[in-house]
């Protein structure tokens, strides 16, 4: 009765997989089972995250790529031959007050997290789609998405802009994927403890502040986070697809 | 449990489970007792409390029959009062009369509130108080919600009432008992093959209407919202409150 979270033969693709939450994603599926392909573009992170997969007797290759480079992406893509699963979680925010905010601060984060998060979801899909075999075994796109593309926060505008287009990518994408047995989601967590937000919680005010907003009093942990993505890359999630599985401790349930 | 991957384990938990010797119920009560959890089933047929006794007893977890109905407040009170474990309900027990808005008869309309509505709300909060007195570290609360809980559907007008109900419910209980280290989400199946649905699944016509809107083409499974169930229950899902599991097959991303 129960489908328990296993990805023994699957290949899952993870970008932005050197730091934080990628990292953690990319542990997790291997932990499940999965052979993992990690995209960042730092060497060194990649290396660590190598190690760690190893360490847990998973498998793991990586790749040094941007994912906003679209040529770099193509040729790394080209070297994979099959893919089952991928989490489009390369990503990033720079928060300014919407007066504020600059040509160059906007610019960057849409290419990444709308163009490059696009691109990514699109070639990995036309890999996928390719595998003879896929009605049968089913595939599943993540995309990592936030709170904040369900609801709005201070200083978060162009991230919001981001990432509620994120959530309207995955809805289309889920509907013209179903007829290949793709299933396509996106995980919604609050604040984790990234190296990303510990950077915004030096500021002190803020950080009580945005705890205010979290009803289970803490924020999340990377794992939180990880085992979502895993059970919705697993057959576990088989019938779910076009939702966002919310990690956010009730702060949108307010 | 991994580095970042955890597991769907209930070792040690008690779960409530209501409605639970058919369809969603029986489903939940069987994948709770093989992630180890011990199941206190609440059903009207003894016979059918007696047969979920052979299959819950296979995973070699305890399991605690309790033969009344829903809407009996006062022995769903005593019952659960007497209770000396308990982590997790089901709030499952639910029903449905379709008749088109116009034809709506006043005692159809009285039964699903009483059951939707009323009973969820009542077995929710006796189960809540419960969980707190015994001072449990952590609990989880799982409603069963369905897609009408989020958009509507033909002759679905008073399910739709009862089931936004408790979509509604789940957000505010999440608030409230946040601080109790006890979560609340629900799981909104699109419509399962069960005893009770049997007869939909028969009508040609809305056979057709079904697949039709659910972009994957195929029928959720009891098995898909058990699994979704059970996660929710474990600590796989500590960040995870409310919120709703949509299993639809992509019928409400449209």
């Amino acid at each position: 009765m129960l489908k328990k979270i296993n990805l023994k033969n699957k290949i899952a693709l993870v970008t932005g997989a050197g730091k934080g939450l990628g990292k953690a994603c990319a542990v997790a599926l291997a932990e499940a089972g999965a052979k993992v392909i990690i995209l960042s573009r730092t060497k060194s992170d990649l290396i660590k995250v190598n190690k760690i997969i190893k360490k847990t007797k998973g498998s793991s290759k990586s790749f040094v790529c941007d994912v906003t480079n679209l040529d770099d992406l193509k040729k790394v893509l080209n070297k994979i031959n099959r893919l089952d699963i991928l989490v489009n979680n390369a990503g990033n925010n720079r928060p300014q007050h919407f007066t504020k905010v600059s040509q160059e601060n906007m610019e960057y984060l849409t290419n990444l997290n709308m163009k490059a998060a696009f691109n990514v979801a699109q070639l990995c899909s036309q890999k996928m789609v390719k595998a003879k075999n896929r009605r049968e075994i089913g595939g599943s796109i993540i995309h990592m998405s936030s709170q904040l593309g369900r609801v709005g926060c201070e200083g978060r505008n162009v991230y919001n802009m981001n990432k509620f287009g994120v959530e309207g990518l995955a809805r289309g994408m889920a509907f013209e994927l179903a007829p290949y047995n793709i299933r396509v989601n996106t995980v919604c967590p609050t604040f984790v403890e990234t190296p990303m937000v510990k950077k915004f919680f030096k500021n002190k005010k803020f950080k009580s502040k945005m705890l205010k907003n979290i009803p289970l009093g803490r924020v999340a942990k990377e794992s939180d986070v990880a085992t979502a993505v895993a059970f919705l890359a697993a057959d576990s999630s088989e019938m779910i697809t076009g939702t966002s599985l919310l990690v956010d401790g009730g702060w949108t349930a307010q | 449990m991994g580095i970042y991957l955890k597991n769907i384990d209930l070792k040690g938990k008690t779960a409530l489970i209501t409605g639970a010797t058919k369809g969603l119920g029986r489903g939940a009560a069987i994948a709770i007792a093989e992630a180890g959890g011990n199941i206190i089933a609440i059903g009207r047929n003894q016979s059918e409390l007696n047969t979920l006794k052979k299959e819950v007893k296979k995973f070699k977890v305890n399991y605690l029959p309790f033969n009344c109905d829903v809407n009996n407040y006062n022995r769903m009170k005593l019952f659960i009062s007497k209770l000396k474990k308990l982590d997790i309900l089901v709030n499952n027990a639910g029903t449905n009369i379709p008749e088109p808005f116009l034809k709506v008869k006043k005692s159809s309309m009285e039964t699903l509130l009483n059951v939707n509505t009323k009973s969820v709300f009542n077995v929710a909060q006796l189960c809540a108080n419960q969980i707190i007195k015994l001072k449990r570290k952590s609990g989880s609360i799982i409603n069963i919600s369905s897609i009408f809980g989020l958009v509507a559907g033909q002759k679905r007008t008073v399910y739709s009432m009862t089931k936004f109900g408790v979509e509604g419910l789940t957000k505010g209980m999440a608030l409230d008992l946040a601080k109790h280290n006890i979560r609340v989400n629900s799981v909104c199946p699109n419509i399962v093959l069960t005893p009770r649905t049997k007869k939909y699944f028969a009508d040609k016509k809305y056979n057709k209407y079904i697949k039709e809107n659910t972009p994957m083409n195929k029928v959720v499974t009891v098995s898909d919202v058990a699994t979704s169930i059970t996660f929710l229950a474990s600590e796989a899902a500590s960040m995870i409150t409310g919120a709703s599991i949509i299993i639809d097959g992509g019928w409400t991303a449209k």
